[in-house]
C-alpha cells in the first residue's frame, strides 16, 4: 500500500461522472508530477482557489472606481497593473495591463489572433467565442461588422482601435460611463459594467428607464 | 513558392485575417478538469517548467488537424504531455501506464 | 574638475549600458514590420508583416524575446516591446470603414526597422 496520501487526491470540483480521455490524461499528468515532486498537490488546489475568485466582477469594480475617482482613473491609465494592485488584486509573472479608455472619439476592442490572451486576473476565464475562429479572424479586419453582431454600432466619426494581444501585455477596455448615472453609488455603477463591455464588444449602458432605483 | 511551404509558414493556431462566419455567442460551463488543466498550466509556469510561450508553441506544434479537432483544453493537455516528454520530465511509457491506472479506477479498460 | 587619474569626465556620461537596455525607437517614430517567416513559433501575426506603423509607446522594462521563450529560453538579452499603430487601410487595401480605424499591437524590437520613406 503506497504511503503517499495523494494517490486519490480529490480536488475541489472533482467530477463523479466518468472521466473522458483527456480528463484521464490531465489526472495522470498531474499525479505523476506530484509523485515526482515537481509540485505539491496543494499548489493545484490553491491555484484553483485563486482562479475561482477571478471573475468579471473584479473588472467591474475597477471600472466603477475609475468612473468615480479621477485620480485613480489617471493612475489606471498610466500603469494598469499598479493601479489594480492597489485594490488587492495581484497579477501573475511579468504580466502588464494597459487600460484602454473609450471616449466620444475612440472605441476600443480587444482580441488575440494568435491564441487567447485575456486579462484573466481581473476578468476570469474568457468566453468561448473569444477563443474561437470567427472572432479571432474577423475582428482585426472588419471590427465594425463584428461589433454589429453584438448589437454595437459605432458611428463613423468614432475611431475604432483594435488591440491584438501578442506579448505580456493584457488589455482592459474602460467603457464610457452611461448617461444619467451621476447619483449612482460605486456598487450600482459596477453592476452596469459587463464582461463584454470590458472586452469592447458592447458599451456599458444604464438600466432601462422603466426600472426605478 | 513551394506548395507545402504555406503549411510551415503559417501556424495552425493563427487566425488573424482569415475568412470566417458569424461569431457564435453560446458559452459552455468550464468542466472541473478544464479548470484543473488551467491551474496546472499556471503552476507549471510559476515553476518555470513550462512557460506560457512554450505552451503556445506546443499547441501549434500539434499540427492543423489536431488544432482544428481538439477542444481548447484538450489541446493544452496533449501539448503538455509532449513538452514534458521533450524535457525528460515524463516518459510516454510512464504516462500511458498511469492513464491506464486512472482509467481503471472508474471501471474503464485501457484509457481510450 | 579632474580626478587623481586625470580622467576628468562626468562618470554619468561614461556609462555604457547593456545591449538592449536603450530602446532603438521612440514614440512617434515610423517603422516597418519585418517580412520574415520563422519556422515553428512566432508572435508577430502574418497580417502585419511588411506593414508601416507608428510607435505609440515604448513598453518598459525590456524583456525576453517571446519567440525564444517558446523554446524554453527564460533568460537572455532583453529588448523592448513597442506598441505600434497601423491603420486598417494599411493592413487591408479593401477596408471599407473610416480611415481612422486602426490596429494596436505589441511587437518585439527585433521585428522592427526604421522607415524613412
Amino acid at each position: 500500500m503506497s504511503s503517499q496520501a495523494h494517490d486519490h487526491v480529490h480536488l475541489p470540483d472533482a467530477s463523479d461522472a466518468l472521466p473522458g480521455y483527456y480528463e484521464i490524461m490531465e489526472t495522470a499528468i498531474r499525479e505523476l508530477l506530484v509523485d515526482k515532486k515537481v509540485f505539491d498537490a496543494g499548489e493545484i488546489r490553491q491555484m484553483l482557489e485563486v482562479m475561482d475568485t477571478r471573475t468579471p466582477a473584479l473588472g467591474s469594480r475597477i471600472v466603477a472606481r475609475a468612473w468615480v475617482d479621477p485620480a485613480f482613473r489617471a493612475r489606471l491609465l498610466a500603469n494598469g497593473r499598479a493601479a489594480v494592485e492597489e485594490l488587492g488584486i495581484d497579477f501573475f509573472e511579468n504580466t502588464q495591463l494597459i487600460v484602454l479608455e473609450n471616449t466620444d472619439k475612440v472605441h476600443n476592442v480587444v482580441v488575440c489572433t494568435l491564441c487567447s490572451c485575456y486579462p484573466r486576473e481581473i476578468l476570469g476565464l474568457p468566453p468561448d467565442w473569444y477563443k474561437l475562429k470567427p472572432y479571432r479572424a474577423r475582428t482585426v479586419k472588419e471590427p465594425r461588422a463584428v461589433l454589429a453582431e453584438f448589437g454595437t454600432v459605432i458611428p463613423d466619426d468614432v475611431e475604432i482601435r483594435v488591440s491584438d494581444s501578442t506579448s505580456m501585455i493584457r488589455y482592459l477596455v474602460l467603457p464610457q460611463r452611461p448617461e444619467g448615472t451621476q447619483n449612482f453609488t460605486e456598487e450600482q455603477l459596477a453592476a452596469l459594467v459587463t464582461r463584454d463591455a470590458m472586452i469592447g464588444v458592447v458599451r456599458a449602458s444604464a438600466p432601462a428607464k422603466e426600472k426605478s432605483r | 513558392m513551394t506548395p507545402t511551404a504555406s503549411l510551415v509558414k503559417r501556424l495552425p493556431t493563427e487566425m488573424g485575417g482569415l475568412d470566417a462566419g458569424p461569431v457564435q455567442r453560446a458559452e459552455h460551463e468550464y468542466a472541473p478538469w478544464e479548470k484543473r488543466c488551467h491551474a496546472l498550466a499556471n503552476v507549471l509556469d510559476i515553476h518555470k517548467i513550462v512557460n506560457t510561450e512554450e505552451k503556445r508553441r506546443g499547441i501549434a506544434a500539434l499540427g492543423s488537424e489536431m488544432v482544428a479537432q481538439l477542444s481548447y483544453y484538450e489541446r493544452w493537455i496533449v501539448a503538455f504531455a509532449n513538452i514534458l516528454f521533450q524535457k525528460e520530465i515524463l516518459t510516454p511509457e510512464e504516462l500511458a501506464k498511469k492513464m491506464n491506472e486512472v482509467a481503471a479506477r472508474h471501471g474503464h479498460g485501457a484509457a481510450a | 574638475m579632474s580626478d587623481a587619474a586625470g580622467r576628468g569626465l562626468d562618470p554619468l556620461a561614461r556609462v555604457v549600458t547593456t545591449e538592449g537596455a536603450e530602446p532603438l525607437f521612440q514614440t512617434g517614430d515610423t517603422v516597418k514590420v519585418a517580412m520574415r517567416f520563422p519556422v515553428g513559433h512566432y508572435r508577430v501575426p502574418t497580417y502585419i508583416r511588411g506593414k508601416r506603423a507608428r510607435i505609440e509607446a515604448v513598453i518598459v522594462p525590456p524583456a525576453i524575446n517571446n519567440e525564444d521563450e517558446g523554446f524554453g529560453r527564460n533568460a537572455g538579452i532583453r529588448r523592448h516591446y513597442y506598441r505600434i499603430a497601423i491603420p486598417m487601410r494599411e493592413l487591408w487595401p479593401q477596408y471599407r470603414g473610416p480611415e481612422n480605424d486602426g490596429l494596436r499591437i505589441e511587437v518585439f524590437e527585433t521585428w522592427l526597422e526604421g522607415d524613412d520613406t
